[in-house]
Order: structure tokens, then sequence, then C-alpha cells
């Protein structure tokens, strides 16, 4: 690396205890390199996870790492980043962490715009407590706690994501090494939070899941690879194309019925206006191709920016400047 | 006729409350119990007595859905583990507030924290102290085998019932996972809402127009008005203590030393103690069944002829604090302990008996 970091600066000694063939050991890859990339010192780093099996993922980063409350970790990250703005805080969490327990302290760091990064390992399911289904879950997924299959709808991340105010959604396949290290860097570049949602393969409760979308064979036809100022053209021989009919967004073969490449939409992922941004974060296969990149990041003032956009507008206006005139501020009297 | 089954701990509750005409069991996966779940899950009673299983979103949602249903007079259950439990003292705190009757389910593991998936007893005070704020109490049973975690599923509802009270098992991982012979008990009806009307007349079941309002709250904004729930409250757990204490003696009878242990570690005490027994030492065993009302009186009836008490608990030292209030200070009062997870062997509890009351006397 030109900045004189690799990634395994920021691997810790620690063994790796995720099962052999899980998709978090490639995540924890691209996350160390993304770091060497980005050529932070380790000591500038913290990672905060929840509970859960991708939150072991701390122990195994040579930075500063806390392991901590079941779905608490939004809270603890944004104690950590208020506290010390100055350190690039990163929240690991998964489907049940986050969107379960913690779908309360998920959606208000978002909406305080607190300059984190969470990365949200989805393999919807819980491993760590062996197989139950998770909020994310396909409804009819079998699990041990839902042997007949799950009556319940699953939480799209996303949607979520950009419902609680979110103004940096990206998604990711934990097998797309080069996806994962380019929203990974988009994320720490965004300043607010930003939330990245990894679409990772639990090798042992829920083997599988993702794979209609995920395997070679099929995946540049059944995902979209969104990039600011290009078109949303994708398949393996690039002939099909997103096209907007009324308000909804629908899938058409380029050179067929008429549909050229000109009718197709070009990404712009700083749209403030969420309406297509939530098309695009909704799409599943198969009706749709399911997004992948940078959907959304949109520059807002974060949480930080506010208070001092606040404190500046408070100092201009008031009449106190000093100590001494805070003092003397209120009901004061002089004692002979 | 007479069922019996081989069975983990977290399976025989999971079946006992389908049998004991349980109408709900709410709750969320955390080790060591998740079983108790999923044997429900598979079992599907929905299909067979109607009894709801739902798999809630945090245990925060698990307490506050048996707040619901225990309000609408139904007999609903959640089970945790002891983090999962910290977060349910709120909810029992209301819940203890505005009486309302329900069974939580504990297989405590080794805290503080995060701490470890391996058993503990370390839960005892939060348990029987009021882990939540006011002053309030929740009846606490200590199963020592599988039998017991069947059998207490049905007597916690009668209690919580009778009492319009909280009820709590109090098991460790060790109960709840090991696998023991089971006599299951029969097929009980779930109470229709006729009958839930007939006999718990504060519970939500619809007001006619000429009924009265049955509000559920924990609210009582004027001091005057709280003072004087909180001695209903006080009332009602002086009953409980008076009526309701639970307790096993074995050996006690010419015992002139006694351990004192609960769940699990009573079982490995019992084996201690027959080697005591052996060696010719005259040593019996006191087991509280329930925790809260704890067996006070029972200690101080056979305190004269005691030289000496070792308290086993798989923690640092909290139901020992009980036992020195009911001793007096009358005897010698020992605690022996594991911490954090580890179980102790009947041999270090041999041994700590030895060490801390024998070798002093001789």
């Amino acid at each position: 690396m030109a900045n004189g970091y690799n990634f395994k600066d920021f691997k810790s000694n620690q063994n790796v205890r995720w099962c052999p063939g899980c998709g978090d050991h490639a995540i924890l890859r691209m996350l160390q390199s993304t770091l060497a990339d980005i050529g932070r010192p380790q000591e500038e780093v913290v990672v905060v996870s929840g509970i859960g099996c991708s939150s072991r993922l701390p122990y195994y980063m040579n930075t500063y790492g806390f392991h901590t409350i079941h779905g608490r970790a939004p809270a603890i990250a944004s104690g950590v980043k208020t506290a010390r703005p100055d350190l690039m805080v990163w929240q690991i969490s998964g489907d049940g962490d986050a969107l379960a327990i913690g779908g309360n302290h998920f959606i208000h760091a978002i909406r305080r715009n607190i300059d984190i990064n969470i990365i949200l390992f989805n393999n919807q399911i819980y491993g760590l407590t062996k197989g139950q289904y998770s909020p994310t879950s396909r409804k009819g997924t079998v699990s041990k706690s839902s042997p007949f299959g799950t009556v319940e709808v699953p939480f799209r991340p996303g949607e979520l994501a950009l419902g609680a105010r979110g103004q940096f959604f990206a998604r990711t396949i934990d097998t797309d090494l080069e996806l994962s290290k380019e929203v990974f860097k988009a994320a720490a570049d965004h300043k607010g939070t930003s939330v990245i949602e990894v679409l990772q393969n639990c090798v042992i409760y829920n083997d599988k899941t993702h794979i209609a979308i995920t395997d070679k064979e099929h995946k540049e036809d059944r995902t979209l690879h969104l990039e600011h100022g290009k078109k949303m053209i994708f398949g393996k021989n690039r002939d099909k194309g997103l096209i907007r009919v009324g308000f909804d967004v629908k899938v058409v073969d380029l050179g067929k019925g008429g549909f050229t490449e000109r009718d197709v939409l070009v990404h712009n992922a700083h749209e403030k206006d969420t309406s297509l941004h939530i098309d695009l974060v909704n799409m599943e296969y198969p009706e749709f191709p399911v997004a992948m990149g940078v959907i959304r990041s949109v520059q807002e003032p974060t949480y930080d920016e506010n208070v001092q956009l606040q404190m500046d507008a408070v100092h201009q206006t008031t009449g106190i400047k000093s100590f001494d005139d805070l003092v003397h501020s209120g009901n004061t009297w002089a004692v002979d | 006729m007479e069922e019996v089954r081989l069975m983990k701990g977290n399976e025989a509750i999971a079946e006992a409350a389908i049998r004991c005409g349980c109408d709900g069991y709410f709750g969320y996966p955390i080790t060591p119990q998740s079983e108790v779940m999923e044997w429900l899950m598979q079992e599907k009673p929905w299909d067979t007595t109607g009894m709801v299983v739902l798999q809630a979103e945090s245990e925060v949602a698990s307490i506050n859905m048996l707040y619901g249903g225990g309000g609408c007079g139904k007999r609903v259950m959640t089970s945790s583990s002891s983090p999962g439990i910290s977060l349910m003292q709120e909810g029992i705190s209301y819940i203890a507030g505005a009486q309302i009757p329900c069974l939580i389910v504990n297989v405590m593991r080794g805290g503080p924290g995060l701490g470890t998936i391996q058993p503990s007893q370390a839960d005892y005070a939060q348990t029987v102290k009021g882990g939540g704020h006011g002053d309030y109490k929740v009846i606490a049973l200590a199963p020592a085998s599988v039998q017991e975690m069947a059998d207490f599923v049905d007597l916690a509802f009668t209690l919580a019932f009778k009492y319009r009270n909280p009820v709590m098992i109090l098991s460790d991982g060790l109960i709840g996972q090991m696998m023991e012979k089971v006599r299951l008990p029969a097929y009980k009806k779930r109470m229709s809402n006729a009958a839930i009307k007939e006999n718990f007349p504060w519970a939500t079941l619809g007001k006619k127009e000429k009924e009265e309002q049955a509000i559920i709250t924990s609210l009582h904004l004027l001091a005057e008005e709280q003072e004087n729930h909180n001695h209903v409250l006080q009332r009602k757990y002086r009953q409980i203590e008076a009526t309701e204490t639970r307790c096993e003696l074995l050996q006690t009878h010419d015992a002139e030393y006694l351990l004192i242990a609960f769940g699990s570690a009573a079982r490995i005490c019992q084996n201690a103690m027959h080697t005591l027994r052996d060696e010719g030492i005259k040593v019996g065993l006191l087991r509280p069944i329930t925790l809260y009302p704890f067996p006070y009186e029972e200690i101080k009836k056979l305190i004269p002829a005691i030289k000496g008490i070792l308290v086993a608990e798989l923690n640092a030292g909290q139901m020992v604090e009980d036992v020195k209030l009911a001793v007096e200070g009358r005897t010698k009062v020992e605690h022996f302990g594991r911490l954090g997870g580890m179980v102790f062997s009947p041999a270090e509890v041999h041994q700590a008996f030895s060490t801390k009351l024998l070798e002093e006397h001789v």
C-alpha cells in the first residue's frame, strides 16, 4: 500500500472462531483491507459490536474494540463517537441484533445522523443461538423456532434505514470482495450514519439463503450494481435495464419492445428525494434484480455539525460572551 | 396412564406448560434455554390445546406480552437466561405493581454482563430481593431435578393466580440442559373466557354497560394512595410467607451440621452429605424450594442442635445472607461457592465442609 498499511496491520493475534465457510471471514478481511487503504492509524479506529456471531468481529481487529450488549451497539457507538468525534467508529451487527432487540437503537442512531458506519451482517437467521428465525427471515422460513415456517413479514433493512431518515445505504455480498471494499470505503467517506447491508451466508443454520442471487452462474442477471451517474443496466450480456413507468420501476430487455439504453434510468445516489431509492432498496428477486453498491449517499449535517451550528447561532445572538457574563446573567446582588 | 419420558429440563418445562393449560408462551432465543421455545414450536400446541407460542423481538417485548396476556386473566409464561431476565426487570416491577399473575423461567448462566453460557446461581439476589424498582416480591421456586422443572410449572401458575403475583422458576443451565426421567403431568384444560370472567373480575374481558371498569395499572400518583396500595401488596406478601414456604429436609433428624443449598447445588451437596455421613459425621441437608418466601423458620427450628452450617451456592455468597438472618449469630455459618459458570464437585463441597467447619473443632 502506498500509505504503508497492509490488511495484516489490522489483524489481531486472536484465532478467528467462526465456522469454516462462514461469510463473516470475508467481511472481516475486507474491513481490514479497507482500513489499510484508508490508512488511519489503528489507534484512531474503534469497532463496536452487540451480540451474535458477527459481533465477535472486534476481537479480530487490531484496533480498539467493544463487545457489548445485545441490540445496544448503536447506542454505545453513539456514546463513543460523541465522546471522541476524532475517532473513526464502525459498528458491527447482525440482523437479529440490529433489527429485533436493537431495532429501536438502530433507527434512532440513523435518525440522529451520528457519523458512525454500521455494517449489518444479514444471514436471515439467529446463528449464535443455533438457528431460530430472525426479523429478516423470509416468510415461510423453516427454523428451529418455526418448524412449520414463519408467518411473520420480514423487515427490509434498506427500507427501514431510509424510513428512519437514513442518508447512506449500501448493499454488498460477503463473497463479492471488490464490491464490499467499494461500499465500505464509500461508507467511511460519508459523513453521517452509514448503513451497509452485507448479504451473508450462515453455512450451518441457513446455508444458501442468498444463493439465488449470489451464485456465479446467475449473479449478473439477478443483481444490479448501482454506480452514481451510471445507467441502471445489468445482466451477463448487459442487455437488461431499469426504467420508470409512472410511479413504478420496471425491468426491460434492451433492444426489445422498442426499449434502448436511452430509456434506462441513471443512478443518482445523491438525490435527496427518497422515492426512487426506496424502490431500489426494496427490489427483490425474482421480480427484480437485487440492487448492490451505494444506493443512497446524501450529505446532510451530522449530529456533531448540527450541535456546532446551534452553538454558533447562540454565540452570535446571546449577550453572554464570557464566564463573568454568565455569572452575572441571572438574579445577582452585591453583598455589602 | 402415567407417562414417563427422558427429557432435558428445558423440554420438561415446555411440555408441562402445554399439559397444565398454559394459554401463551412468549420468548426470545438465548443459551442455555432456547429448547423451551423450540420444544413448544415443534409440538405446535396451537393445534391441540390452542396455546399461543410467539417468538418476540426481545426479552423486553416478551415480558410485556406477559403483562398484556396476564392482564386478560390468561396463564402466560416466558423463559430466558440471566441477561434476558435482567432486561425484563422493568416489566416484572410493573406486573408486580399491577398484580398480574404470570410465570417467568430463568435458566441461569454466569454473569455479570454477557458472562458465559455455563450454569450459575448468581441471580439469587436479583430474584428474591427485587431486581426492579419498588417494594415488591416475586415468588421464586428452585427446582433441583428435571422432574421438578415439570412439576413446578403448574404449581407456579396456581400460586401466581392465587396471589395475583408473578412467579419465577429459578433454574440454571445444569438442570435446563441435563436429561432425566420425568413423570409427565396429566393434561389439564385451558380456562374458558367465561370461567376467567367468573373467577378473575380484575381481568380484561370487555366491559358491559353496568359493569365496573377494570383498569390495570401500577400508577397511583397520590402518595397516600400509593402507600395504601403498597400496604395491600405487603399484606399479600406476609400471607405468602406464612403459607407458601417450602423446603426439603434430608437427614436433619439427628444432624449436628447442616448443608444448605438450592437447585443444582443441592443435588451436588446431597452427594457430599452421603460421603460425610459414611465418615461418621452427622450432617443433614436443607434445600429451600421456595427462595421467596425463604424458609427462615425451618432453619431456626434446627439451629439448637447444629454446630455449623455450610451454605454452598454457585455464586459469591448470596443466599448465605438469608441463612445468617435466620441463624442470628447462634451458630457458625460458612459459605462455599464457585463463580462465573464453574460448578463445584461433591469432593470440593466435602473439602470445603471439612476445612471450614471440622478442622477448627478438632
